[in-house]
């Protein structure tokens, strides 16, 4: 029972936070002007131009990812790089999501939306917001549907750290959702979350 | 526990075969609807195996809504076979429901020497069959 990722998504179509914990098969870095700044810090392709060299470490598994002089340094860790540079994987996360979502909305009688969808090495949840807002997370196939917790992620550390936070630019076309305090919320949760590890 | 609806898209995405089996449970679809709808599943079973955080993958299995469940198998042509059902069909029983169509299918329509693949099935017998399999008697 692990969870492999989770995205989040705004009313822009516009992937605005990423956070990974056991994927095995790396994001590959963002071709730079792909995605916005203030997604991740694991896959932005930017380098950081206010001088200095900063080196942040991410939650998941112990990497440590040095954004410097715009080269990322991947540890050579077990796996591989995914072959999707992780714009184009984002655009097809949220392409899925549109496509299931219409086909639903086409086939059921009254209102319906999807809930999720399984293959055989993933589970893809979805819960979507009343402000158009989408968390997607993605599990292994046995678990059972995270909507719950997306929601209870969504009503917790989402609106505590997002929504109240006053410094955050919600809804721009140019910024993503990534701070430190969200991102140590949503990380405890998930490993808080019994079907974590 | 109802199977809503079975649909059989063949390797290229086009519907070849589509069934209701309650008049509710499902929004009714004209044919162009569902011939488009056969399609786009195609295409996402194809890139849901591409997203997958853990190498390789099959394309998507089972899709679940609100109000009902799709199940898809893909056999080793590539044909699918897309059984619609009530959310609170078990996985185990729409697996077989599903294995014993594509059984059906490879009597009734493989064997067949006057169906061209790959194109629309009209045949008597593996209506038969199916309705049998859904609706055992």
């Amino acid at each position: 029972m692990t969870i492999y990722s989770l995205y989040i998504f705004d009313r822009h179509c516009t992937c605005v936070y990423y956070q990974d914990w056991h994927r095995s098969k790396r994001p590959r870095p963002a071709s730079s002007g792909g995605i916005l700044p203030g997604v991740s810090n694991a896959i932005s392709g930017l380098s950081d131009t206010q001088g200095g060299q900063r080196s942040s470490i991410t939650p998941s598994g112990g990497t440590v990812v040095a954004v410097g002089n715009g080269e990322l340094d991947w540890p050579d860790t077990a796996g591989s790089m995914s072959a999707l540079s992780f714009d184009e994987e984002v655009k097809l996360v949220y392409g899925i999501i549109l496509s299931l979502k219409q086909m639903v909305k086409k086939m059921a009688v009254k209102d319906d939306t999807l809930v999720n969808y399984r293959t055989s090495t993933y589970k893809l949840h979805l819960y979507e917001t009343m402000t158009g807002y989408r968390f997607v997370i993605l599990t292994d196939p046995h678990a059972e549907s995270l909507r719950f917790a997306l929601r209870q992620l969504y009503t917790g550390p989402f609106l505590d750290y997002v929504v109240r936070n006053p410094l955050m630019v919600m809804d721009s076309k140019e910024q993503g959702i990534d701070n430190e305090l969200f991102r140590a919320a949503t990380d405890r949760f998930i490993r808080g979350l019994s079907m974590y590890n | 526990m109802a199977i809503y609806a079975l649909w059989v898209i063949n390797k290229a995405g086009g519907l070849v075969y589509q069934r209701n089996f309650t008049a509710d449970g499902l929004a009714p679809l004209s044919s162009n609807d569902a011939l488009v709808l056969a399609g786009t599943l195609h295409g996402i079973h194809a890139i849901t195996a591409k997203l997958s955080p853990t190498g390789s993958s099959s394309g998507c299995q089972v899709i679940e809504a609100e109000t009902f469940k799709l199940h898809i198998l893909l056999t080793a042509t590539g044909t699918k076979f897309v059984l619609l059902t009530s959310p609170a069909e078990l996985q185990a029983q729409a697996d077989s429901v599903l294995r014993r169509v594509y059984e059906a299918y490879a009597d009734g329509v493989m064997k067949n020497p006057f169906q061209t693949p790959e194109m629309p099935i009209r045949s008597e017998g593996f209506d038969a069959r199916v309705g049998a399999i859904v609706k055992p008697a």
